[in-house]
């Protein structure tokens, strides 16, 4: 234990850090002891498998499963409704059939003419009828 | 190179979902529990230095040795030393900054001021009483404690490149590691230390 002290600053300090060091108390390296050993489990307990992927391949994941649910929510009914273009273009599409016109049939205007004349006809055959009948 | 640091080394450059093999998993371990407990009560010692407070130096390891486990555990064995005291020194410099804030508080607050400087454990309370070396041991305590009163009155930064340099015997690249700075800051700091620590033992040692 009577060592020549050295003449050092830094080998002194060494030397006298060693001692302090052998001299830790029993309750501190129990307790270090302890940490240890907790450290140790926690090494060996596994992770999880998404915690062993790279951030980066969590970052792409999410922003695929976005472009996707993006997708698809568009390509739907509800999707297209949303839109302000597509119900223009929804409107137009319906203007164009009810003003175009047939070219075998004539004009939607003069079938509508057709029509209410035979309702007249019936009309004027059934009243007919009635009064042969009674008569 | 050792069969664990192969696979270690691959298994990081993989960085894959398969998990490592179990017996190079067994080999990890015991290579972290070797280095764990052999660092621990340095560095115990080098927070006690700083903190002043052997509960505190105490909590700052137990963190560290957690956070090296848990996120370092899989890097190879030897670059475990500067990342364990690196972790070790935010860990210091964390309690520390939190100390200030509280103090600064404290100043404005009614009621008996608590300062945990002044629960600084007295290191002759560890030398066993009488024994035949009782007096060389009590010759120690006492130089170490004038060598931790210089070194709590050194510069932060001084204090952490002394310490890493010269009681856990890291080199200077390990210790700029450690530090986080760049190795001339290290030549800077230790030397400064040095100088600022002769000037102030030197007469008493």
């Amino acid at each position: 234990m009577n060592e020549p002290i050295p003449d050092s600053l830094e080998e002194r300090g060494r030397q006298l850090f060693d001692a302090s060091v052998e001299n830790v108390d029993m309750r501190v390296r129990s307790r270090l002891n302890q940490a240890r050993h907790a450290a140790l489990e926690l090494a060996q307990r596994p992770r999880s498998p998404f915690l062993r992927f790279p951030v980066w391949t969590s970052m792409a994941g999410v922003t695929a499963a976005g472009v996707l649910g993006i997708a698809l929510w568009l390509g739907s009914p509800m999707g297209q409704h949303a839109l302000p273009g597509a119900d223009n273009q929804s409107n137009l599409e319906d203007l164009e059939i009810v003003a175009s016109t047939d070219e075998g049939s004539g004009d939607t205007l003069e079938m509508l003419q057709d029509d209410l004349e035979f309702y007249d006809w019936a009309a004027e055959k059934s009243s007919a009828a009635d009064t042969g009948s009674v008569g | 190179m050792s069969r664990f640091a192969t696979l270690s080394g691959a298994w990081m450059a993989w960085d894959g979902p398969a998990p490592a093999p179990e017996d190079a998993v067994l080999d990890q371990t015991r290579e972290l529990d070797k280095f764990l407990a052999e660092v621990e009560r340095r560095a115990f010692r080098i927070a006690q230095v700083s903190l002043r407070d052997a509960d505190d130096a105490l909590d700052v390891v137990q963190d560290a040795m957690l956070k090296l486990a848990r996120n370092y555990g899989a890097k190879p064995s030897a670059e475990w030393r500067p990342l364990f005291y690196r972790i070790l020194e935010n860990g210091i410099r964390d309690l520390q900054r939190r100390r200030a804030v509280r103090k600064r508080i404290m100043v404005w607050m009614p009621g008996p001021k608590e300062d945990p400087d002044d629960e600084a454990q007295d290191p002759l309370e560890n030398v066993a009483a009488g024994g035949p070396d009782a007096p060389e041991l009590l010759m120690q305590a006492e130089a170490m404690r004038q060598l931790e009163a210089a070194l709590r009155a050194l510069p932060g930064r001084q204090r952490e490149a002394f310490m890493l340099r010269n009681f856990e015997g890291l080199d200077v690249a390990g210790t700029a590691a450690a530090m986080g700075c760049s190795e001339g800051s290290v030549k800077t700091h230790y030397s400064r230390a040095v100088h600022t620590l002769r000037d102030q033992l030197g007469e008493v040692w």
